[in-house]
């Protein structure tokens, strides 16, 4: 299944997300996920550096791992890998074991309590297929959400990923996971001596943060 | 994960009581093997119950297929007052929504929008992924445009017309007919066994003073109040018929308890009371943008366009900006490193910041001299400015003179001015060449700080000072070490703050909005956006828009004259809020200014500046002060729920119908004010109903956005087999009562034809046909167009309604979810091609010649620091000490949550209720930490919620945010006929900070605390205490 000269993938610039949500309910609406059930949702955190505090917002999704551990712990098969990268869930095979669910180390997958079987975002695989965006990217307001094809050097995904230094989560996992952020790696890394302020408070601050 | 990294908090604010992914967890075997045999199949094993798409686009050729079964149509949300175009699929068969997303012909939707000649087949593959255009011609709904569509389907929803069975407020309803509601909100009568009440009919008597020893007041047809807060698209279809047809002079929006104090610091900026017109920046072109009191990309109107141009702005072109709020939001973005950063101020405070970084930019000379030194639009002109100011005009500020305050006028200094309606002679300045004192439009570049005597042509001479001189003296009132020790934030950072903003030309503005809503909100407000003047911003490339306006719609247009009509009311009288007549001028101030009286205080401030007063409505009605109220029609209103202090003070009243007799309400649902109404007209939802809506700022182009019934309307039809919405009613009951302006001979063309308004469609349709020829006529839509987008369903009634050569073009208009100038007509080289033509006032002499008439002091005409103050001009402090009242609270403005969104599932999933909340180092001295219950605590009334502990607050400061802590909208059940409703306990999660707000000890009888100067309801900075439950 799903065309091997194609790989998906998705680069969020959390640059651009404006934390709205948008993405999370044209989610819920499209795949009418049951309430209080995410296939993605937007974190906010509040990240205390030394001197100041900041907003920071993550859109969180399946990251269609390279390597996904949800896959080799499925008892049938139920869940799978496309040749062209989307990890899916056979809800007909799915016998709802909560294996893939606790493999995740994204927390991506849960149980649907209408379906009783493990659910996660598909990339909206069957949009993708008529030609058409996942419902998130169609409708990120700030255009933080970017998806296209890794295997195309001319797709937008392609040319972000080269131009700018990108991070997936949790690297530790060896998951490879397919969901490229900017911005992400040296802003929550512990390493806030980058936090150069507006005008000629930047000497003072520096001070601080070196302490 | 991400939170057991150190010095990372995660907040509460996103997944709230359901957490991240759902529950993945807590599975055990017994669930495992329940599933077995539980499972219900769904529509694809793999995509679950995701419907199939709309469409499908052949990658190779763009090829659009569309799926039979479903529908996409362009027309408007009404989530929020953004009011955005958005594109609605809808499944033929159920006549569901399915999803609602983006409009690309939109600027409120999509950056960059479609061109308008676009066919609408590639508007659709435009959003694909045939080479890749989906990603830049997105367009897009937020998330509650996402959300918004189940409220359609919502249980609660009022289909029938309804009337109380029981006492006022007590929840019990029982369904009548159209005609019954008609007959009985005319005609009065013994209407619920408590004794007569007047109907419309009575009421509407355009000839009997309310009071004849106040014939100011007008007739008693002004003892309707109509309340009509939603500019939705469709309030000049009921200002239309309570102002023009029915003759009140009571008709208001709910600016005075939404933005009002922003519009009045703008009004006096950009010298229109009336309209008060308000900036916003060039976000795609600006490099420095100060935020003060608002919060682009969290909330804000427009809040999808804020939001998406900040976004691409901070990371891909120039722009830095700075958010100055008591409180950390979305606003900011750590991943956009230092192109964002917030700085905290306490709350109220904002016209000390702007006031200290004013008197640094004049005493270090950073301000734009060559701008500001252009006395009148001919000399602006010539030295290449898109603006100018008064900062050169003569003020008169010689003690005891009678035109103290006002401007020198030519016809002082002798010149002959002929009297032009709206027109005053020339203001005088110190021309810079000549030295001479030279009418403004005629002088070349003038003195900026002149301070002296000028000799008049009656020989006596009069001290004047420059507007610009008057500015600095109230900015040096003050060091930066004291209005830093006032709003908390260094001298430094406010020196620093002020040279940046100075460092970008005219590639700097300032924005401020709903932070300024305290009851010394004006004067904040005015410093602030005075900010615009002194880098002389308006109009240019990168500075500031006054918006590019809309289309000729609800107007008299190309085609049909909507504004006009046979029989035309003026309406006129002192409005119910006291506001846009000067009490000087009233019988009261006449009557005890005869009998040797002081003429001050009054029972309440009037407000001679303000339009009309909608916080003052209920409280001045139940006062009697100026006048009472027999009837009241709230449409779309919900003022209990929405004005601060405002429920505590009526509830009483309100539900005795003895001091408001008649309440008729018009809405889909019952909310915290129409729960009191004698009868609920039902009205459509959302995509439903027709409308003609624009942006309501940074748009430098023209939107004239268009909503239309995109699926079957679900209300009651009535006898004639019309849907029952508003305009239904207001129709029936103008036709009833013989009105003018309603049924026939209620529109005429160009011509001088007549025609009628039975149907909603007879006004919106002819609107939409003025549209579609205004600046030059549309094409006509073929039939593959009305078939893509749904108008082929409307087609019919295009026809019928509208003139042969009209409807093709009217179908264009509708096809494509309105009408809007192309982007290439946003700039003319580096200035705006759409430009505010007055200019920014340095001094308000309308200002400055106005009163408060409690004290009955002048106002000050320059932006000047006050202190929170009580409405007869005392200081909030001196009544509700800190030492009382350590904490101040403030509301803040909701991302998901609008006032009447609540009980929407898809959105409460993400944030089930607001919290409240505190800096970490109050909490630790009161032993709070998140998650505890807390009290909040003000002279108004308390409110019992959730602490959210954390350090992106001011110390001193709890912030709850807006749109929860609902009684009704779900939150109640009601019995309607034998039906008791089902209620929605979700609707009911959180608190109202509006349930904190109070009456001012000030004035006499009901009231709630706000401006001193215009009125605007506080909200922001409420005198509170704190305790753990």
């Amino acid at each position: 299944m799903g065309d091997e000269q194609h790989r998906w993938a998705m680069v969020v610039d959390l640059r651009k997300c404006i934390g709205c949500q948008a993405c999370t309910v044209a989610c819920t609406m499209e795949n009418v996920v049951p309430p209080g059930k995410f296939r993605t949702i937007v974190s906010s955190y509040e990240i205390q550096l030394e001197g100041e505090t900041r907003n920071m917002v993550l859109p969180r999704l399946c990251n269609h791992c390279e390597n996904p551990p949800c896959i080799p712990v499925c008892p049938v098969q139920a869940t799978y890998q496309r040749n062209d990268g989307i990890v899916l869930v056979d809800n007909e095979r799915c016998v709802g074991c909560s294996y893939c669910v606790q493999a995740c180390p994204y927390d991506a997958r849960f149980i649907n309590p209408k379906t009783n079987t493990a659910d996660k975002c598909t990339f909206c695989v069957h949009r993708v297929e008529a030609g058409l965006l996942p419902a998130c990217v169609e409708t990120c307001v700030g255009g933080a959400r970017i998806f296209g094809d890794l295997k195309n050097p001319q797709s937008e995904v392609t040319k972000l990923i080269s131009k700018h230094s990108t991070r997936g989560l949790r690297p530790e996992m060896k998951t490879r996971p397919q969901v490229y952020y900017i911005g992400l790696d040296d802003r929550i890394s512990g390493k806030v001596e980058g936090t150069a302020s507006l005008w000629n408070l930047q000497a003072a601050m520096g001070k601080e943060n070196k302490s | 994960m991400l939170t057991s990294r150190r010095k990372i908090i995660k907040t509460v604010t996103a997944a709230g009581a359901f957490s991240l992914f759902g529950f993945g967890f807590s599975h055990t075997a017994n669930k495992m093997l329940k599933t077995v045999f539980d499972k219900e199949s769904t529509l694809d094993p793999i995509s679950g119950y995701a419907p199939k798409p709309e469409f499908n686009v052949d990658l190779k050729t763009g090829e659009l297929t569309t799926n039979p079964n479903q529908t996409v149509s362009y027309t408007m949300c009404m989530g929020c007052t953004t009011v955005c175009g958005v594109r609605v699929r809808v499944d033929n068969e159920t006549q569901q929504v399915l999803r609602v997303t983006g409009n690309p012909y939109h600027l409120l939707s999509s950056d960059p929008f479609l061109p308008y000649e676009t066919p609408i087949k590639e508007s659709f593959q435009a959003l694909s992924r045939f080479q890749e255009k989906g990603l830049l011609s997105r367009s897009t709904a937020c998330g509650r445009g996402n959300a918004v569509l189940e409220k359609l389907r919502a249980a609660d929803r009022v289909k029938v017309p309804l009337k109380r069975v029981g006492p006022r407020g007590s929840g019990q309803w029982a369904p009548i007919s159209f005609e019954q509601l008609v007959k009985e909100v005319v005609e009065g009568g013994n209407l619920f066994k408590e004794g007569h009440v007047d109907g419309l009919r009575a009421i509407r008597d355009l000839k009997t003073l309310i009071d004849p020893e106040q014939p100011e007041f007008g007739p008693v047809a002004n003892q309707l109040a109509v309340f009509a807060p939603f500019k939705d698209g469709r309030l000049r279809f009921a200002a239309r018929f309570a102002k023009a047809s029915f003759g009140t002079v009571n008709f208001t929006g709910h600016r005075s308890y939404c933005g009002l104090s922003m519009r009045s610091g703008y009004a006096s900026l950009l010298g229109n009371w009336k309209k008060q017109p308000h900036l916003k920046p060039d976000f795609a072109n600006a490099e420095f943008l100060m935020f003060i009191g608002t919060a682009p990309g969290n909330a804000g109107n427009p809040f999808k366009r804020q939001g998406q141009l900040i976004a691409k702005s901070r990371s891909e072109g120039k722009l830095k900006y700075v958010v100055i709020d008591p409180v950390l939001t979305n606003s900011d973005n750590m991943a956009a490193s230092d192109r964002s950063r917030w700085i905290p101020i306490k709350p109220n405070t904002d016209g000390a910041l702007a006031m200290a970084m004013i008197r640094w930019i004049i005493e270090e000379q950073r301000y734009d001299e060559m701008f500001l030194r252009q006395p009148g639009p001919a000399a602006a002109k010539a030295a290449g400015e898109a603006s100018w100011s008064n900062a050169t005009h003569l003020v008169i500020v010689e003690t005891g003179h009678p035109a103290q305050g006002k401007f020198l006028r030519s016809t002082d200094l002798g010149a002959v001015f002929v009297t032009k309606k709206g027109k005053k002679p020339a203001a005088v300045v110190i021309d810079s060449v000549s030295g001479q004192p030279m009418a403004h439009n005629k002088a070349g570049e003038a003195e900026l700080f002149f301070t002296g005597d000028i000799e008049l042509s009656d020989g006596s001479e009069v001290a004047v000072k420059t507007s610009f001189s008057l500015l600095r003296e109230e900015a040096e009132k003050h060091t930066l070490e004291e209005y830093s020790s006032i709003c908390s934030i260094p001298a430094d950072t406010l020196a620093d703050l002020a040279r940046e903003f100075t460092s970008h030309g005219k590639k700097a503005a300032v924005d401020t909005h709903g932070g300024t809503m305290g009851s010394n909100g004006f004067y904040n407000a005015y410093a602030i956006v005075m900010l615009n003047a002194m880098v002389g911003n308006l109009n240019w490339k990168g500075g500031t828009s006054a918006s590019a306006g809309r289309f000729k719609e609800i107007a008299a247009g190309p085609r049909y004259n909507l504004k006009k009509f046979k029989g035309k009311v003026k309406a006129k009288g002192v409005g119910l809020g006291r506001q846009r007549f000067p009490y000087t001028k009233s019988s009261e101030y006449k009557r005890r200014v005869a009998a040797g009286e002081n003429p001050y205080p009054t029972r309440a401030p009037w407000y001679p500046l303000s339009p009309a007063m909608s916080s003052e409505y209920l409280t001045s009605a139940l006062n009697g002060y100026p006048y009472r109220l027999k009837a009241l029609i709230l449409w779309s209103a919900n003022p209990v729920y929405g004005i601060a202090g405002m429920e505590a003070q009526v509830k009483e009243k309100l539900a005795d119908p003895k001091e408001l007799p008649l309440i008729v309400s018009i809405d889909p649902f019952i909310n915290e004010s129409n729960t009191y109404a004698d009868y609920i007209v039902p009205d459509s939802v959302l995509y439903e109903s027709w409308g003609w809506a624009s942006a309501w700022g940074a748009n430098l182009t023209k939107v004239s956005t268009a909503r239309w019934p995109v699926v079957e309307p679900a209300m009651a039809k009535n006898a004639e087999g019309q849907v029952i919405q508003m305009e239904t009613f207001f129709i029936a009951v103008a036709k009833c009562m013989g009105l003018p302006g309603f049924g026939e001979n209620a529109i005429s063309d160009k011509e001088g034809n007549q025609f009628a308004i039975n149907t909603a469609e007879d006004f919106y349709l002819r609107a939409a046909a003025n549209v579609a020829y205004d600046s030059g006529a549309v094409p006509e839509a073929k039939d593959e167009e009305l078939a893509l987008t749904g108008v082929d369903r409307i087609a019919g009634l295009l026809k019928s309604t509208l003139k042969l050569e009209e409807w093709r073009r009217v179908a264009y208009v509708y096809a494509r979810g309105g009408r809007f100038e192309n982007s290439d007509q946003s700039y003319k080289g580096n200035k705006l091609k759409h430009r505010y033509k007055k200019p920014m006032q340095i001094y308000d002499e309308e200002l400055a010649t106005a009163r408060n008439t409690l004290n009955g002091e002048h106002f000050i005409g320059t932006p000047t620091w006050v202190e929170p103050k009580l409405a007869d001009g005392s200081l909030l402090e001196k009544t509700f000490s800190t030492s009382e009242w350590p904490f101040k609270v403030i509301s803040t403005k909701s991302n998901l949550q609008s006032s009447h969104t609540i009980g929407i599932v898809s959105l409460q999933q993400i944030k089930p209720k607001n919290a409240i909340s505190m800096h970490t180092l109050d909490a630790e001295k009161l032993g709070i930490r998140s998650g505890h219950k807390i009290r909040v605590i003000t002279p108004g009334g308390a409110v019992t919620g959730v602490a959210m502990v954390r350090n992106g607050i001011q110390p001193g400061v709890l912030a709850i945010e807006h749109g929860y802590g609902h009684r009704e909208l779900g939150a109640r059940a009601h019995r309607i006929g034998n039906t008791i409703q089902k209620a929605n306990s979700m609707a009911g999660y959180g608190v109202n900070i509006n349930d904190l707000g109070f009456s001012d000890p000030t004035r006499k009888g009901l009231s709630v605390l706000a401006d001193w100067v215009v009125g605007s309801t506080a909200r922001q900075g409420l005198p509170a205490k704190v305790e753990r439950v």
